[in-house]
C-alpha cells in the first residue's frame, strides 16, 4: 500500500513538473539574458529530494525531460534537458547530503542552478565544437542566481507543508 | 537563508561580474576582423569586413536549417531564421572579436574572430 502511494505521488510529482516547464515556456523573458530560464520544474527535483531522496529525484527529473520532449517534439532540446537535470539533481544531493548545516534549501538550489547551466553549456560547447560558448556561463549564473533564490524560498515552504500535511507517504515520517 | 547562503550568493556574483569584466577585456582586443560562419563545428565561410560589402546578405542553407546573415559595418547579425526560438535574430548585431551568435537547432555559429587569432579558439580561458 505504501509503495503504491509513493509511486503515485512520484507521478504526480513529475506531471507537476512538467506542466510547470510547459507553462515556463510560455512566459518570455525578454529582458533577461536570451536562454535563460526561470527553471521552475527544479522546484519539484529539490521537493522529491527533500522527500524522497537521491534516487527519486534522478528519476523524477529524468522523467520530466523526457516527457517534455515528447510534449514538445524538440529531441536536440533533450541532451540539453537531460543533461542539466541529472547535473544539477547530483549537485544538489551533494550539497544536501554534506552541507546542509551551512546551506539552506535556497543554497541548495542556486548550486543546483548553476551545475545546470554548467551542464547545459557543457553540451552545448560540445556538440558545436566551440570551447568559447563558456564565455556566456556568467551571465546565465547571474540570471541562475535569481532564479535558484526563488526555486529553493519555495521548496522551503513547499517541503514544510508536505511535511505536516502528508506525514504517511513519506519513508522519513516528516 | 542562512550565513553560508549569502556568502555562496555574494561569491557568484563576485566571480561572474570579474568573469565578465575579464571576458570584455579579452574581446575588446584591437586589430583588424572577420567574420567566422561554422555550421556543426565546421567553418564553412569567412568574411573580412569591406565597405564594399556593407548592406549584404549571406543565406546559410544545410540540412539542419535555414539563416539569413546580414554584414554590417564592422558588425554582422542574423536577420532571419527557421528556427522556433529566434534568439539569435534576437540577439541582434556583434561587433567584437571573440562575440558569437549561436542558433542551436541549426548548429550554426556566427563569431567574430580578430585576424592573428590562430583561428581555433582553442584557449578556454573562463571555463575553470
Amino acid at each position: 500500500m505504501h509503495n503504491i502511494k509513493k509511486t503515485i505521488f512520484l507521478s504526480l510529482l513529475v506531471s507537476v513538473g512538467l506542466a510547470l516547464s510547459i507553462f515556463e515556456t510560455m512566459i518570455p523573458l525578454p529582458f533577461i539574458a536570451p536562454g535563460a530560464k526561470l527553471g521552475l520544474s527544479n522546484i519539484i527535483i529539490l521537493i522529491t529530494l527533500v522527500v524522497f531522496g537521491f534516487t527519486e529525484s534522478l528519476m523524477v527529473g529524468v522523467m520530466k525531460s523526457i516527457t517534455f520532449t515528447l510534449a514538445t517534439g524538440s529531441v536536440s532540446s533533450l541532451f540539453y534537458s537531460l543533461t542539466g537535470a541529472v547535473f544539477s539533481c547530483i549537485a544538489m544531493y551533494l550539497v544536501y547530503r554534506n552541507l546542509s548545516n551551512i546551506f539552506s534549501l535556497i543554497g541548495v538550489s542556486i548550486f543546483g542552478a548553476v551545475a545546470h547551466n554548467f551542464g547545459q553549456i557543457l553540451v552545448a560547447s560540445l556538440m558545436m565544437k566551440n570551447m568559447k560558448i563558456f564565455s556566456y556561463l556568467p551571465v546565465l549564473l547571474l540570471t541562475g542566481l535569481f532564479t535558484g533564490y526563488f526555486v529553493g524560498l519555495t521548496s522551503i515552504y513547499i517541503s514544510q507543508n508536505l511535511k505536516t500535511h502528508f506525514k504517511d507517504i513519506f519513508p522519513y515520517g516528516g | 537563508m542562512t550565513k553560508g547562503d549569502k556568502i555562496l550568493i555574494a561569491s557568484i556574483i563576485v566571480l561572474s561580474i570579474l568573469s565578465l569584466v575579464y571576458i570584455k577585456n579579452i574581446a575588446l582586443s584591437d586589430g583588424e576582423s572577420y567574420v567566422s560562419i561554422q555550421v556543426d563545428g565546421d567553418e564553412i565561410k569567412k568574411i573580412i569586413f569591406d565597405k564594399k560589402i556593407i548592406g549584404k546578405t549571406i543565406p546559410i542553407e544545410t540540412e539542419f536549417g535555414y539563416n539569413l546573415v546580414e554584414i554590417g559595418d564592422k558588425r554582422v547579425r542574423v536577420i532571419e531564421a527557421d528556427c522556433p526560438d529566434q534568439l539569435d535574430v534576437k540577439q541582434g548585431y556583434i561587433s567584437r572579436p571573440g562575440e558569437i551568435i549561436v542558433c542551436l537547432p541549426n548548429k550554426l555559429v556566427i563569431e567574430i574572430k580578430g585576424i592573428g587569432d590562430d583561428g581555433d579558439g582553442d584557449v578556454d580561458y573562463i571555463s575553470h
